[in-house]
């Protein structure tokens, strides 16, 4: 307990927040002539869920915000699966609502069924999801960006990139519409998802696209990769959407939601759920199910070789599941609603791009879908993605002034992912444009600074998706403290509403408190309340017993769960903290930009190549590159140390 | 760009032959300036050994030049080695031609660091290029080279592969929902974590064998039966020690040697518990085995760094024992809590380097006892300076110690109901101890101490 402070941070967190160089935006700030000469501060390209945050992160910070979307009817759209959160992302939505973001007040609002995963497996990996209504998450996605304060909605179709020459290069001053318009901004963020040289696979047919329905965005494509951007392709697909009127529900298992349901937002006040709940079910492939996908495996895109781009290997197309995993005689299908007011049922598990015969035949040989109606097909999406190892770590493009980009053009998957860079890029957007220090999270106070950095230091070769075991500080990243983390530090700058820091700080107060009463509290035997919470078994019901004072903190259920693991954690937080303090000074130690890699010849030739096309920052970023082995890094770290050396000499 | 460097890489005092080391970009250009072959600055193209006439400016000499063009040299360097006269003047003459040529005098270790920053050797092989240096005796040579050839970076490897195996299953557990494909079942985990668990208790005995061998400076207790050699022996390594000798009131009761690691003035030690000096004063003597026990008593003397020479202060012997040598020895005039005014004798005093009072059984003086060893250690010479081959088992043992520490402790928790994350958590610290052994997260400041203990020219 000593180790933390008033404030309830830890000390070494303190120490570290002083030792660690502060981040920069790559780019002197664009001025106040350039602000004051475009139409909007920050211009948010795409309202999907990075756009959407992008924009209300910008227009929080005070910063002129628009956001241009091909449809505004489609703002918010959840292009694949109908759900929110999930093991590692549910830990994402959790963060982005701590940083005063949208997306886990709208899940709030509009979830038909929400569940708390991993429970058995302890508190650093539990992670909250949702079902969610599409129509009315749509809904409120729109609402939220409309009623915002600061952020205008703009429909139209981006074509191009409107470019000048600046010092150093060509910068991004805005963009071109398809009806001729430009829209100028000093800031641009790209969040266009799958829609860069987009094609739609099913079967043997191609549409371009990025999905169904919209077209794809080639002009943009080419001058992205006209201001000399390495793009790479990679794929993903998603599985038919079924008529519930067709389904054989008797024949399905039933899955049921939380009794005691949980809401993703720290803040929320409305009556929760706020929707009716609904149950999902479970329904297997089988053997006959294997079979037709076998017989027919040569005319999937990707197995017939017409998808170059690389699909992700933990959400697998149902062809991959059987090739692969053939000794399995059978896969789970999960048959999930799309919301309360439509038959649309989203079959989970079975992401296909089959031709369209081949799919129904199969569909048709699972339990309970004998005779199910397809309302449409699966299909594959194959497009263009950024290297995201061209990104600064506030996500601003580092050759192009002006430019920056968030979600799946950056090699990542999932709605979750998606938010937290929109909300990383937009902050910073309007950070760099209002010439104020950036906004930057660190691998050990978030998954989403997690993300980042992954991102930024190794190209992705399938589609991002966030998992615990990438967040090396895991048990300090949990679900149950993200607003204890990050929204004090948000609200600093203005990203989270002052109330909810004040929130913050007093459920952190309570908690240690409590921790305080039970630390000072003994039983019979001499031992303390904190050492009996201690034990794996003990719960905080089991202390609490005769403890007036605590009963009179009239803690509620999250404070109560966050006093047992910050006891039961301790030890183990502890030592990761020490791991923080002990990686600090390599994590800050600044590489400079100007480092000449062809010049070091201890270096590994591979090692070599990457630092100079990645230029990390850091010596703690260059750790993390791939390929880079720790000798590397210490020639880099003496090379480093020479030079400030030779520098403070002369 | 680095800086050429130079330095003689042979051992120090006249030997028939001498090795002047030269490594960098401009080797090349100062052997052209100061060799000839068959009469002309030879080429250099590939990798060579030559006969030359070396120039130190003064006059020339034979010589013969080995040539190794990176990157096919120990540092991936341009490597040269002007092998010369073993005469310590000509040798410094060569060496300051060749700073003169514009090479500059290398820093202790520098090669080695240079090989472990090419990415040449990893950290162990390093430390055993280190210790094969500072090896003094035969066996300490051997065990050094065992330590360079890879015997132990093999062994961490596969250690390391098992631990990398095992937590990838954990993760999967933990970031897979019990219905996904990646999800793994308890029962495999746990088989999965006696495996590692066994392979580092056997890595364990295995580098504590090898300690043995290359030698620990060795502090050996002496004395007459019942001078209390046995209590201090527990006193010191610690009473719950498993190797805890067998003390007993009655006289004569440790047959055996016992030894146990002892850390005096930051250097790792063995501390050595003999059987008493006197057979016949055992009442319950059973001589065949009072025999071996005196024999084995006798090799430990000879072989001892440090004589800790254990006396009874409330009995006193009048002389002191046969064939210490002073300078080595320290007397240990124990049991004071039993003859407070006693001193010892002048006679006593005069076979010893020091004396120490103590007390085994209050713990009375002990501090002193350590500082008086260290300083035995200092005066013994060898020993001290040259126990770095020791501090790396040491390092090596307490990386390994404490990685098994961690995974008995964490499968302990997980046993009793402890969540999977943090047994996830104590696998990523055994991992982390593991790789400070091989170099893989070692901290700065450790390679920077490791690397100063080299000598000049390696």
């Amino acid at each position: 307990m000593e180790t933390r402070d008033a404030a309830g941070r830890s000390v070494s967190n303190e120490w570290l927040g002083r030792v660690m160089q502060e981040p920069v935006h790559p780019h002197p700030a664009p001025g106040s002539t350039a602000r004051a000469a475009a139409q909007t501060d920050v211009l948010v390209v795409g309202g999907g869920h990075a756009g959407i945050e992008a924009a209300l992160a910008a227009a929080r910070l005070g910063a002129r915000a628009t956001l241009v979307s091909f449809r505004i009817d489609r703002v918010g759209e959840m292009s694949c699966n109908p759900a929110i959160g999930g093991l590692g992302k549910g830990q994402i939505v959790r963060e982005v609502d701590a940083l005063g973001g949208a997306m886990g007040r709208v899940a709030d609002a509009t979830g038909i069924q929400f569940r708390m995963l991993n429970t058995g497996k302890g508190a650093a990996v539990r992670a909250p999801r949702c079902q969610s209504d599409r129509h009315l998450y749509r809904a409120a996605a729109l609402a939220a960006v409309e009623e915002a304060e600061g952020v205008e909605l703009v429909e139209g179709a981006v074509v191009g990139l409107v470019l000048e020459e600046r010092a150093g290069g060509p910068g991004v001053r805005g963009v071109r519409l398809a009806d001729g318009r430009e829209l100028t901004a000093p800031a641009v963020v790209l969040t266009t998802g799958t829609f860069l040289r987009a094609v739609m696979h099913t079967g043997e047919s191609q549409v371009a696209g990025g999905r169904v329905g919209e077209a794809s965005a080639d002009g943009l494509s080419d001058d992205v990769a006209r201001l000399g951007l390495r793009l790479a392709r990679l794929k993903t697909g998603t599985p038919p959407r079924l008529d519930a009127k067709s389904i054989d529900w008797e024949r399905l298992e039933e899955q049921g939601g939380d009794a005691d349901p949980r809401p993703f937002s720290f803040g929320n006040a409305a009556p929760f759920p706020g929707l009716p709940q609904v149950p999902c079910h479970v329904t297997y492939t089988s053997e006959r199910t294997h079979e037709i996908i076998r017989a027919n495996i040569h005319r999937a895109p990707m197995y017939a070789g017409r998808i170059h781009g690389v699909g992700p290997r933990y959400c697998p197309s149902v062809e991959d599941k059987v090739m692969r995993f053939a000794d399995k005689d059978r896969h789970q299908i999960f048959v999930e609603p799309e919301g309360l007011t439509t038959d649309a049922i989203y079959v989970n598990g079975v992401s296909t791009s089959l031709p369209a015969e081949v799919q129904e035949a199969f569909i048709h040989t699972v339990e309970g879908l004998e005779n199910a109606r397809f309302l449409r097909h699966g299909y594959a999406v194959e497009y263009d993605f950024v290297r995201p190892s061209q990104l600064a770590d506030t996500l601003a493009v580092r050759a192009v002034p002006g430019l920056f980009l968030a979600g799946q053009i950056n090699g990542t998957s999932g709605y979750e992912e998606a938010a937290g860079q929109g909300l990383i890029a937009g902050a910073n957007a309007a950070l760099w444009v209002q010439d104020r220090a950036p906004f930057v999270l660190k691998r050990h106070e978030a998954y989403v600074g997690v993300m980042v950095d992954d991102l930024i230091v190794s190209d992705p070769s399938e589609p991002y998706r966030m998992f615990s075991s990438r967040a090396e500080y895991r048990l300090l990243l949990r679900q149950d403290n993200a607003d204890r983390r990050l929204t004090r530090r948000a609200a600093a700058i203005g990203l989270a509403p002052r109330e909810a820091a004040d929130a913050a700080g007093r459920k952190e107060a309570r908690i240690r408190a409590a921790i305080d009463l039970l630390g000072a509290s003994f039983v019979a035997g001499g031992r303390s309340r904190i050492e009996i919470l201690r034990r794996p078994e003990a719960s905080f019901a089991d202390v609490a017993d005769g403890l007036p004072a605590l009963l009179e903190l009239a803690l509620d259920r999250e404070e109560k769960e966050a006093v047992e693991i910050d006891v039961k954690y301790e030890g183990y937080i502890e030592r990761q903290e020490e791991n923080v303090a002990r990686l600090a000074k390599q994590e800050a130690t600044e590489i400079p930009a100007d480092l000449d890699y062809a010049s070091l010849t201890g270096l590994a030739s591979e090692a070599r190549e990457k630092l100079a096309q990645l230029k990390p920052r850091t010596l703690g970023a260059a750790s993390r590159i791939d390929g880079v082995r720790p000798p590397d890094v210490s020639l880099l770290a003496i090379h480093i140390e020479r030079r400030r050396r030779e520098r403070a000499g002369t | 760009m680095k800086a050429t460097i130079a330095a003689i890489a042979s051992a120090p005092g006249g030997a028939r032959r001498g090795v002047i080391r030269i490594s960098g970009a401009r080797a090349a250009d100062i052997v052209r300036a100061c060799c000839r072959v068959d009469g002309a600055p030879p080429t250099l193209a590939e990798r060579l050994f030559f006969e030359a006439r070396f120039d130190d400016g003064h006059g020339e000499q034979p010589a013969l030049l080995l040539w190794m063009p990176g990157p096919r040299s120990f540092t991936r360097e341009d490597v040269a080695e002007l092998h010369l006269s073993g005469s310590p003047p000509l040798l410094a003459c060569a060496l300051a031609r060749t700073l003169e040529l514009g090479a500059e005098p290398a820093a202790p270790g520098e090669f080695t660091r240079r090989a472990f920053e090419s990415g040449r050797i990893d950290l162990t092989r390093a430390e055993g290029v280190l210790a094969l240096i500072e090896a003094s005796s035969e066996h300490e040579r051997r065990a050094a080279t065992a330590l360079l050839v890879g015997g132990l970076d093999g062994r961490i490897a596969a250690l390391r592969e098992g631990l990398d195996g095992l937590r990838a299953l954990c993760e999967a557990s933990l970031d897979f929902d019990e219905s996904d494909t990646g999800h793994v079942p308890t029962g495999e985990l746990a088989a999965g974590a006696r495996a590692v668990e066994e392979g580092l208790a056997e890595a364990l005995t295995w580098e504590d064998r090898r300690a043995q061998q290359s030698g620990l400076p060795r502090i050996v207790l002496a004395g007459l039966p019942n001078a209390g050699k046995s209590a201090l022996f527990n006193r010191l390594t610690g009473a719950e020690h498993a190797e805890q000798s067998i003390v007993s009131g009655l006289a004569g009761t440790t047959r055996d040697a016992r030894a146990a690691d002892w850390v005096v003035g930051g250097i790792a030690c063995r501390l050595v518990d003999t059987a008493g000096d006197d057979p016949r004063a055992d009442p319950r003597a059973d001589w065949g085995a009072d025999r071996a026990a005196q024999e084995r008593t006798g090799e430990e003397r000879s072989a001892a760094d440090v004589l800790l020479w254990v006396v009874d202060a409330s009995a006193p012997p009048a002389d002191a024992p046969a064939a210490a040598e002073p300078r080595r020895s320290v007397l240990v005039w124990n049991k004071i809590d039993l003859a407070r005014d006693a001193a010892p004798s002048a006679r006593l005093l005069a076979a010893a380097h020091e004396h120490v009072a103590v007390s085994a059984a209050t713990g009375t003086g002990l501090a002193d006892l350590g500082l008086a060893a260290a300083r035995a250690l200092g005066v013994a010479g060898g020993a001290a300076p040259s126990g770095l081959g020791r501090e790396l088992h040491a390092r090596h043992k307490a990386c390994l110690a404490e990685a098994h520490r961690q995974l008995g402790e964490a499968r302990a928790n997980l046993d009793a109901g402890a969540p999977l994350d943090l047994y996830a958590e104590s696998l990523r610290a055994a991992t982390a101890s593991l790789d400070r052994i091989t170099g893989r997260t070692t901290p700065d400041d450790l390679l920077d101490r490791i690397f100063s203990r080299f000598c000049i020219g390696k």
